[in-house]
Parts: structure tokens; C-alpha cells; sequence
């Protein structure tokens, strides 16, 4: 400070300020340069170390973007490869009202001033409501309407398919309408058979993102369904991806392929026969039909009724199921909300699947099992006689036998099973004994889950109030229930229990496990899983099933199952008519079904087929309102013999007549005309023909019946040689009522010929002719063949 | 040609010493990490809005450059003349915080707010407030520093008025007058942008030179307990919910808790060592304009807890630093020129990272050095430039 000039101040010098200041500079020091910044730490301390990782995790959450990629689902194919069920891309329609506006604003932008410059006309929402409402068919006023909402997202229509959407994409291109409108792909489920197998195949349900709601597509919807793959993308803040940064494929799996066992044309049979004894027989709820390979368990073809069609199925197409719905409908007490029950109540019934999900008494068909296993266990065999008085007597309870009184008086075993006769089996049952009658109910399945790979079926073993315990049944109170037992009744089973034990009965005594699906293929076509047969126990031997088959055989050949008989055919089965609890309440409620398998001597297909409750022509009568006796007889055996005929014609079984069948074989007639006699003698009589010659020439000029005819081996065949063949017209007579050799001998008097319609039993001498395809009284040429349906209304069972 | 040393006034010897190199070492350190981390926060925001990505970075390296060139240039002035100075400065500020609520002048914003004057001519747009902060600083310091050495006044104190007057001189009231008027003057000014950080901003420092240059403790008492008080009354609306979004920012994503939730994301996803430089994903358009107030969260990003607090550590360093300098100061004016300037960035650091990390409700402070903007870059360095111009005469330590 040397030369300076000091103010006054200055050169007294206030020490106590100074210090002031140096020590409340100090503490600012201490409070901005420390104190503040100490939290500063503590607080990044916390959140990059201790919440690092949630933070981080929230952080990477909204970086990156995770976009699927849909797998294709796999296809179901029936064991000949046809394809049951395929998927295909098809696409939603989107319109985006926000980027419409966009749209618009842009052309403004460009145009608004000079619109004669304008290259394409400005995008107004009704021009594209009403183009895309051409094209997609859906109404111009809902599309108006959600082209005015304030959105990014309006689904305009949903699985479009690729025409549709190509002319979608067009439009678009045509209108200058950009992202506006853009097409979302996405997949769609074919059903190429329609309502073939639904219950068996199932749907996928478009609403909960495409997996299976029912059937195969449920249970193998892993296999299926295939590995949805993902695209993580690293993103900006405005949602945009983000370029030469990471990026993590994970590749969509395409689902593998679906084999099943079942046989589409053996399904077809099984649905049509169920169909059409549905019809004929006033059939009130419905029923099934299964086929099944005996010795391996695969399922041939499982058809239930009412369906419905996979492509579509909410829609109610059932008659029966319609009816009721129809009434609801027109009811006027019953608003919308009671159709909505009912509609979606008939849905669920059509989309269930009766011979899995529902269990039955068995009835009579129940009897093959208990033969078999009192064959086995040698409490009955060939020579047993048993005497039928009507009924029998069980602790004072009178249980009458299907044939009242006088019953069937004495039969040997075979013939109680061709009668189905009750208290014949419920002397089987006794002598069998509760105790190892139980042991057979295990052994033959009734107690647990077959374990077949189909959904529905109880994994409860024993589920409880189906069967008796153990200890119930072999109590001595238990005698009665040991006695319906024996005949099928008092006992619930589901039908593939049924059908498993019953394979087990006929294919040597091997119990195997039925199953549906028959391999899984990767997309390559690499086999991934394969089903093979499996044998759950051998329940009676292979000579107990050898005799079983005899015995059921000769319920076909003559017995209550005569009318499953198909000439050239070796049938075996047990008919059977369930009561139910509605029966025993008064109602009338009868469950009729037949249990089928061919060929008798070595089983390659056995079948259940039954009926749901035919309804009576009147409350309590025994006939339908077509005349049709309510029995598994008369019914589900009838049908049963046209299912087997058209089985056993599909794999190629082939036929055996016996002599008499021979006569009444239908042979086509070879087309003589213009051959020589000598010729057309020939090939007539070598087709199985008597020939008649009318005339002296040498070559055939005319013919009766014509060639392509198809009659009755053995008729007689005309060939005229030059002579004129006669043109009169001849009248039909009435042969209702007759017996197929009475019939066939009026026709041949009036110059026509008899057709034997159906597969039905005709030798019997109880068959008569039920109908005849020309009306009694018609004008016919010479030689015209007559169809007659014969009818044996006499047997029950 | 120089001047020969013994032809020198005392003043201009003085002014030619060594400035404070770990200071001045400091704040170059800073500028050079801050304009890299403009770069590194702002190209995707550049790209996004169409720019070169470089476009930020090039700005502020220019500013920065520019501003280095400031701070040589003031720390070269004898800060005796920042005494006289001070008045016009602060006039000037005062008659640019009018000028900035002229419609025209200041730049139009959607939120209605005028804290800006815009860019007329080669001079970029700026905020008043910054030149008001500088301002009351220099003026407060020159005041403040005269304190001592003027006379005791004298009052009539046979008057009721007289009496009082006397009362008030005695308890260190009437010395507080022009303060209180210019800080209320400026408050008020900026009440209508309206313009609370900056406020704040203006009060501290002036606080802390009013504190520094021995105003009675009492009338901080006082006075913290009037802004207080204001505070609470203008804690309406717009005010209220920003507490609400400070003390759970996850209840409101969409209305003001987007910025801090992404921030304290970035912060976060840092860790220890950080996602490395230039690797930040939340600068991608998640933080809106990373480059500005909330740079310092992608600091943490990219360069984890130890980059994060190493920078602050250099902060912290500056500002003991630049207290050191008040403490070794020529004279009171120097002394209190390092208070302010110091402890307004001292401020402006400590506001600025509470409010990323959440430790206080949002508030728009740019960070010192690292934030975007060329104008507060350059008139930052001025200030660092005062105090360098400050140690430029500390006197020497005694030898020996």
C-alpha cells in the first residue's frame, strides 16, 4: 500500500467488520460449498446404486419395443392326410380418423388454393365410408361413424380375406388415403369338412387371440399353436424405432401339425347314419356314433348329434335345437335376455360332446361284458341252460324280462344272448358273483378314465355316484344292484368306456387305451410325437374273446340284433334299450343303441351307435310316429347293419354269401343286345341268371330288364331273338305285408322284379314288406324292378 | 507499446497479477466437459428437429469460445472500475426487465411467459434476468462495500419522525432501504413474466453479499420470513401442483411428472459406472430437451455415479475456490464480488441437481457450464472472469 494516497477511513482500518466478514464468508463456504451438496450425494448415491435396478428396468421398459411375430398354427389331417383343419392369413381393415385428417389437412395444404392443380379429388369421409362399405359390406353409417371418432385406431371390419383386402389396399391407393386405412394381418382357421368331426376337432376362438376353445385345438393347442416369436427393438420417446441400435430377433416356431386318427370317410358314414336315424326315428336328444379300431384303440370316427359347423359356430343349425329356439323366439313372455340363455345354451349343447361328456346306463349292450367275463371266470359257458319264465324274482323285487310272460322258457347260453333276455343274465350275474363282477367293472375300465386324448373326460377314479363301491355292491343289500348290473342297468358308463371294454371283449381280451391323435409332425414334416397302441391290461383271455365273438355273433345272425345282418357280412353285436331315470319316473325316455363289430371272426371295426330318446308316436306307446318299435332292435341295430355295410365296403372287407344269400344277391344285368344267342345265353346264365329265349333268330334284340339293371340273382332273364318285345304295360300289385319270397313270386307273375331294400334281416320269416318303391296300382313296363323295404316289427330285446 | 512496470498506477500493477490458476483451471475444465456433454445430450433432439447432429454442440462450443474470450478480457480489468460500472449495469438491467414485457421484444411463447428478449440482429436472444443477476451483484458489492466508511447520520430527535428514523438507523434499518427497494423493484418486474428461478437466483446472491458484508443476522431472519411469506401466497394453482408432482411423480406421468420420471429414469439406468458416453437412450426423445435444464441426468446416464460425482466434486472445488478468493481478497468489494458470483453458482448447481434428481419440486435452472445457451454461458464466464479479476490482486504472500 506504499504510495498510495489512504482515504481516512481505510487508514482506520475496522477490524471487527473485517472479521465479520471473514467469518460469514466462512460460513457461506460451509453452508454452498459443503453442507448443500453432501444431500446432492447421498441422493444420486440412491438413486443410481440401491434403486438402480428398478429404475432401470422401468427405463428398458419403455426403450424398448416388443413386437410379435405370429407363428402359423399347425394343420389337422385325419389318417389319410386330408386336412381338417388349416390356417390362412387374412386381415383386419383399420381406419385411423386422426391421420384421415391428416390426410385431408395435407391436400388442403397443396390444393386448397389452386384446386385445379389438384391431381386427385379430396378424401372425404363419405366417399370413403360408402367405397370401403362396397367392400367390405359393412354399413356406410357405422364407418361414418368411426371415421368421426378422435383416434389412431377404429377396426372397420375383421378377418377380411386376401381378395377382399387386396381391393382394401387399392382403394387405398386409389384415394390417396395413406396410413388412413391400413390392413393389420392376422390369421384365420379353416375348416374345409365343415361340421365333419366338430366336437372331435374343435375351434379356435378368434376372440381370445386364436386358441383352441374345444376339442383337438384345446387339448393340443401347445403343439399347435407353435412359439410366438418377438422382435425387441430399441425405441425414442415418440414411440419411432430406433435405427443402428440393438436389436433381438426370437423367432416365431410355426405350430406342428395335427394327425388324428379319425377317417373321414368313416366319419361321414357315422354323421349321416346318425343323421338319418334321427329322422326316422323322431329322435329327441340327439346321439352318437364311434368307430374304433378293436385291436389298436385308435378312433375311427366319432360323430355326435346335434353340430354344428366349425366355421361358424355360434350359429345354432340343428332342426331339433332350432325348434326350441324358434319358440323361445315367438314366446311373448320371454324377452331378449331368455334367447339369449337359450341360444347360448343351444350353442354349448351342440358344442358338447355326448359321448365323452355324458354317461348312460348302458342297458343290454352291457350283457357283452358280462358274458365275457362269466366265460372267463367259468361261471357259465356253451352248455348253461337257463329258463325264462318273463321275469325273475331278486329279494322280493320282480324284475320282468323284455318278452313277458311266458318269457323265453329254456335257453342254452347263446341263445339267452341272442334274446337278451334279463333274468338269464341276472342268473349270470349270480353265479359270477358281486364280488368278482366288481373285479371285472375295474378291470374292464368302468371305474376310471379310459385315458383317451380327448377333452371331457373325468379324471376321477371311480367318480363318484356312477358306479356302486365296492363295499355297497358286495354287501349282502347289494343283490339287486348286482342284478340290474348284469343286464346293463342301475350303472352309468360313458360311451367310450363302453366301447374300450367292449374292443376288449371281441379283440382277444387286450383292454387298450383309445386315443386320437396319431402322430405330430413338426412344419418340416419330421415326425415329433407318434401315438402307438397301448394295451392297459389283458382282461380275459384270448379264448374267452374267441367264444364272446361266436355267441355275439349269433345276436346278429337272428338274434335281437338281426336287422344289423348285412348278406355277405360276418356281424356280431349287442343291441341294447337303456331305461333311464325319466323312464323310471313315468316319462318317456328310452335310449336305444347297438354295439357292432365286423368281421365276427377277426374284428377290424367296432362301433356304438345310439339313439337319444326316439320319441312316441303317443305318451306310453311302443311305436314311433313312422311305425318304428322303440328298441336298439329295431333302431340303432337296423342302422347299424348300413353303417358296418358301408364300413366294411370303405376298407375292403371282402364279402362271403352262404347259399340262400346268393339267391337274393342283387347282380347288375349285363347289356346283351346285339350279341349273339349263343353269347347272351352265356353271359347271363354265368351272372347268375335263368334265361328265357322269345323268337328264332340269331342275335339279341331285345332284352327284359334292360342292361344296368340290378335284380335278385337267380331271376329270370328274357332275350328276345328277333321277336318283338312286348310294350304293354303291366300294373303293380300290392306285395306290403308279404314275406320276401311271397313278394318276389307275385312280381314274377306280373313280369316285374323285387329289389330287397335296406340290409335288414329278410330271410327271417317274420320280415314283411314294409313298403314298396312303386305305388300299388302304377302302369310299369315289363321288367321293371320294384324296391321293397322289409320290416320285422315283432322283436324287442 | 506496453507501458514500462514503473510507469504503472498502483491499481494497473495490481491488475496485472497472476490470476487464480486452480480457479480459472476449474472453470475451463467445466466449459470443456459442459460443451462436450451439450454434444453428446443434444444430437438426437438436433437430428430429431432436423439439424445437423452437431448443430447444439457447435453453437455452444462457439459461445463457450466466445465467452473464454470474455472472461480473459474482464479478468484483465481492474475491478475498481466495476464500482462505478455497477450502477449502469444494474440501471441497464433494470430498463431490459421492463423492455422484456413489451410486446414485440420479447420472444412469443405458447405459455404466455416473457423471460425472453429475442434475437435482434447478430445479438442472440437472452433473459434479462441474467444481466439483473450480474447487476445487483456488482452494485450490491460496491454498495455493501462502502458500508464502513460512511457517515453516521444524524437525526432530529426532537421529532416523533426524527425519533424514529433515529430508532431504525440504530438497529441497521435505513442502510437496508435501497436494497430492499431495487430487490423489490426487480421482484415485482419479474413477478409479471413471470419468472420465479430467476428470482430466487437474484435473491441469493444478494442475500448471501448483504449476509457477507455484516448485515445484521436479524433482518435475514426477517426477510427470509417475508419471501417466505410471498412464497406461500403465489403457491397457487400452476405452483401448488408442482409440489404435488415432486412428492409423487408417478401420480401425474402425463401433467408435469413426465420430465422429472424420465429424468430420475436416466439417472437410474446410470448406475455406478453409466451406460458409457454417448450411450444415453433417454436423450432419444424420452427427456425433453435433454441438452437444457435436465443435461445433468444424461451426465448420470453415460457416465454413472463416479462421473456424476466427480463432476460435482469439481463444483464443489470451484466453489470453495471462489470463497477462497473472498476470503483472500485485496479489499471488501473484491471480497464481496467473489460472495455473490460464487454463491450464485453455487445456487444455480445446487437447484439445478436437486431438481433432476427430485430432492426439490421442479423449478427451470440450467446448469452452469453444461446447460444449453449461449448467452448465460457467456455471461457465466463474465462473472467467473470478476472473480478472476478479484484474484488477480490478492496481495502476494509475505515471503520469508
Amino acid at each position: 500500500m506504499k504510495g498510495r494516497k489512504q482515504d481516512p477511513v481505510s487508514r482506520t482500518p475496522d477490524h471487527r467488520a473485517n472479521r465479520i466478514v471473514l467469518t460469514r464468508t466462512l460460513i457461506l463456504l460451509a453452508v454452498f460449498g459443503v453442507a448443500a451438496f453432501l444431500p446432492l450425494f447421498g441422493r444420486l448415491y440412491a438413486i443410481q446404486i440401491r434403486d438402480h435396478d428398478m429404475y432401470e428396468q422401468k427405463a428398458i421398459d419403455q426403450q424398448t419395443m416388443d413386437n410379435s411375430v405370429a407363428a402359423n398354427r399347425g394343420k389337422i389331417t385325419d389318417a389319410n392326410g386330408k386336412v381338417l383343419a388349416v390356417s390362412a392369413t387374412v386381415y383386419d381393415i383399420i381406419v385411423s380418423p386422426k391421420d384421415f385428417a391428416s390426410v385431408q389437412k395435407n391436400w388442403d395444404k397443396k390444393y386448397a388454393s389452386a384446386p385445379e392443380k389438384a391431381t386427385y379429388a379430396r378424401p372425404e369421409a363419405g366417399d370413403v365410408a360408402a367405397g370401403l362399405s362396397e367392400i367390405l359390406g359393412v354399413d356406410t353409417e357405422k364407418l361414418l361413424k368411426s371415421l368421426s371418432k378422435d383416434s389412431y385406431y377404429e377396426v372397420a371390419a375383421k378377418r377380411v380375406e386376401k381378395e377382399t383386402a387386396d381391393q382394401v389396399r387399392q382403394f387405398v391407393l386409389d384415394h390417396h388415403l395413406s396410413n388412413s386405412v391400413y390392413l393389420s394381418p392376422t390369421t384365420k382357421r379353416y375348416y374345409p369338412c365343415g361340421s365333419l368331426a366338430s366336437q372331435v376337432i374343435g375351434w379356435v376362438n378368434p376372440n381370445l387371440e386364436n386358441t383352441g376353445a374345444y376339442g383337438m385345438e384345446a387339448l393340443y393347442e401347445e403343439e399347435l399353436a407353435g412359439q410366438t416369436g418377438r422382435v425387441v427393438t430399441a425405441k425414442k420417446g415418440d414411440g419411432t424405432e430406433m435405427k443402428y441400435s440393438f436389436q433381438d430377433y426370437y423367432d416365431a416356431t410355426d405350430g406342428n401339425n395335427l394327425g388324428l386318427t379319425l377317417d373321414s370317410t368313416i366319419q361321414y358314414y357315422c354323421e349321416r347314419i346318425l343323421e338319418k336315424g334321427i329322422e326316422m326315428f323322431d329322435v329327441r336328444n340327439g346321439g352318437f356314433a364311434i368307430a374304433m379300431n378293436p385291436k389298436t384303440g385308435e378312433i375311427l370316427a366319432w360323430a355326435n348329434s346335434p353340430t354344428y359347423d366349425l366355421n361358424s359356430p355360434w350359429t345354432v343349425t340343428d332342426p331339433v335345437l332350432n325348434q326350441y329356439l324358434e319358440t323361445v323366439k315367438n314366446d311373448p313372455s320371454a324377452g331378449e335376455e331368455a334367447y339369449a340363455a337359450a341360444l347360448s345354451q343351444m350353442q354349448n349343447q351342440q358344442w358338447r360332446n355326448k359321448a365323452i361328456n355324458d354317461t348312460y346306463e348302458p342297458g343290454s349292450t352291457f350283457k357283452s361284458v358280462v358274458l365275457a367275463a362269466a366265460l372267463e371266470e367259468g361261471a357259465v359257458n356253451e352248455n348253461s341252460h337257463f329258463y325264462c319264465p318273463g321275469y325273475a324274482v331278486v329279494a322280493d323285487r320282480r324284475i320282468s324280462c323284455s318278452k313277458k310272460a311266458p318269457g323265453h322258457g329254456d335257453q342254452n347260453l347263446a341263445q339267452a344272448v341272442a334274446n337278451s333276455c334279463n333274468p338269464a343274465f341276472i342268473a349270470i350275474g349270480q353265479k359270477l358273483g358281486a364280488e368278482k363282477f366288481y373285479n371285472y367293472l375295474e378291470d374292464f375300465g368302468f371305474l376310471g378314465p379310459t385315458g383317451i386324448d380327448m377333452q371331457g373326460e373325468s379324471q376321477l377314479s371311480p367318480v363318484p355316484n356312477l358306479i356302486w363301491p365296492r363295499d355297497k355292491f358286495t354287501s349282502a343289500n347289494g343283490i339287486t344292484n348286482l342284478a340290474t348290473a348284469s343286464f346293463g342297468q342301475g350303472l352309468q358308463v360313458t360311451p367310450i368306456q363302453l366301447i374300450t371294454a367292449a374292443s376288449a371283449v371281441i379283440n382277444g381280451g387286450h383292454l387298450m387305451q383309445p386315443y386320437v391323435m396319431k402322430s405330430i409332425t413338426d412344419p418340416e414334416g419330421n415326425v415329433v410325437r407318434q401315438n402307438q397302441p397301448t394295451e392297459v391290461r389283458q382282461v380275459v383271455s384270448a379264448e374267452t374273446s374267441q367264444r364272446c365273438r361266436t355267441i355275439l355273433e349269433g345276436v346278429v345272425n337272428g338274434g335281437t340284433g338281426k336287422r344289423a345282418y348285412v348278406p355277405g357280412y360276418r356281424i356280431g353285436g349287442k343291441t341294447g334299450s337303456s331305461e333311464t331315470l325319466d323312464s323310471r319316473r313315468g316319462i318317456d325316455h328310452t335310449i336305444v343303441s347297438f354295439l357292432g363289430f365286423a368281421p365276427a371272426d377277426d374284428p377290424q371295426v367296432v362301433i356304438l351307435l345310439m339313439y337319444d330318446n326316439p320319441k312316441p308316436v303317443s305318451a306310453g306307446s311302443n311305436f314311433t310316429a313312422k311305425g318304428y318299435y322303440i328298441s336298439g332292435g329295431n333302431m340303432a341295430a337296423l342302422m347299424a347293419g348300413e353303417l358296418l355295410s358301408n364300413i366294411l365296403d370303405y376298407m375292403g372287407v371282402e364279402k362271403n354269401y352262404t347259399e340262400t344269400e346268393k339267391s337274393m344277391v342283387d347282380v347288375t344285368v349285363p347289356n346283351l343286345v346285339g350279341q349273339t344267342a349263343q353269347v347272351g345265353r352265356e353271359s347271363a346264365t354265368g351272372a347268375g341268371f335263368t334265361v328265357r329265349m322269345v323268337g328264332e333268330g340269331d342275335t339279341v334284340t331285345a332284352q327284359i330288364p334292360v342292361g344296368g339293371a340290378s335284380i335278385p340273382s337267380g331271376s329270370e332273364v328274357v332275350l328276345y331273338l328277333g321277336a318283338e318285345k312286348p310294350t304293354d304295360l303291366v300294373t303293380v300289385p300290392d306285395v306290403r305285408g308279404k314275406t320276401a319270397a311271397q313278394a318276389r313270386e307275385i312280381l314274377s307273375q306280373h313280369g316285374l322284379y323285387l329289389k330287397v331294400g335296406g340290409s335288414s334281416s329278410y330271410m327271417s320269416a317274420n320280415a314283411v314288406a314294409a313298403s314298396q318303391s312303386i305305388n300299388v296300382g302304377t302302369s310299369v313296363e315289363r321288367g321293371t324292378v320294384v324296391e321293397c323295404l322289409f320290416a320285422d316289427n315283432t322283436m324287442v330285446d | 507499446m506496453p507501458k514500462l512496470k514503473r510507469d504503472l498506477t498502483m491499481e494497473e500493477q495490481l491488475a496485472r497479477g497472476p490470476m487464480d490458476l486452480p480457479f480459472l483451471m476449474l472453470v475451463v475444465l467445466l466449459t470443456g466437459i459442459g460443451v462436450i456433454m451439450v454434444f453428446s445430450a443434444s444430437y438426437a433432439t438436433a437430428l430429431n428437429e432436423g439439424h445437423a447432429a452437431t448443430y447444439y454442440f457447435i453453437r455452444q462450443g462457439i459461445f463457450a469460445a466466445a465467452g473464454l474470450g470474455l472472461l480473459y478480457v474482464t479478468s484483465k480489468i481492474n475491478y475498481q472500475s466495476f464500482r462505478w460500472m455497477s450502477v449502469f449495469v444494474l440501471g441497464f438491467a433494470l430498463v431490459l426487465l421492463v423492455l422484456v414485457l413489451v410486446p414485440g421484444i420479447h420472444t412469443n411463447r405458447s405459455d404466455g411467459v416473457k423471460r425472453w428478449i429475442r434475437s435482434i440482429g447478430p445479438i442472440p436472444a437472452f433473459q434479462p434476468s441474467e444481466f439483473a443477476k450480474l447487476g445487483v451483484i456488482l452494485y450490491f458489492s460496491a454498495r455493501m462495500s462502502k458500508r464502513g466508511s460512511e457517515k453516521k447520520k444524524k437525526f432530529n430527535t426532537r421529532t416523533l419522525s426524527g425519533t424514529l428514523l433515529q430508532k431504525a438507523d440504530g438497529w441497521g434499518f435505513t442502510e437496508l432501504v435501497p436494497y430492499g427497494v431495487i430487490l423489490l423493484v426487480i421482484m415485482l418486474l419479474m413477478k409479471l413474466e413471470p419468472h420465479m428461478s430467476g428470482t430466487i437466483l437474484i435473491l441469493i446472491p444478494a442475500a448471501a453479499i448483504l449476509f457477507a458484508g455484516g448485515v445484521r443476522l436479524g433482518w435475514f431472519a426477517l426477510g427470509g420470513a417475508a419471501v417466505g411469506g410471498l412464497l406461500a401466497l403465489t403457491m397457487t394453482g400452476y405452483q401448488s401442483t408442482r409440489i404435488l408432482v415432486w412428492k409423487d411423480p408417478w401420480a401425474y406421468p402425463k401433467d408435469g411428472g413426465y420430465q422429472i420420471i424420465q429424468s430420475l429414469y436416466a439417472i437410474g439406468s446410470g448406475g455406478l459406472f453409466g451406460v458409457g458416453f454417448g450411450q444415453s437412450r433417454q436423450k432419444q426423445l424420452f427427456i425433453p430437451e435433454p441438452e437444457n435444464d435436465f443435461i445433468f441426468s444424461i451426465v448420470c446416464e453415460e457416465l454413472g455415479l463416479i462421473g456424476a460425482g466427480l463432476i460435482l466434486l469439481l463444483f464443489v472445488m470451484l466453489i470453495v475456490r471462489g470463497y477462497w478468493i473472498a476470503l483472500h481478497a485485496r479489499d471488501r468489494f473484491g471480497s464481496l464480488l467473489a460472495v455473490g458470483v460464487t454463491t450464485l453458482m453455487a445456487a444455480q448447481v445446487f437447484l439445478n441437481i436437486s431438481v433432476v434428481t427430485n430432492f426439490l419440486p421442479t423449478t427451470g435452472i440450467s446448469l452452469p457450464f453444461f446447460s444449453y445457451g449461449g448467452t448465460a454461458l457467456m455471461i457465466q464466464l463474465i462473472e467467473m472472469g470478476i472473480v478472476l479479476a478479484v484474484s488477480r490482486q490478492i496481495p502476494a504472500p509475505k515471503q520469508g
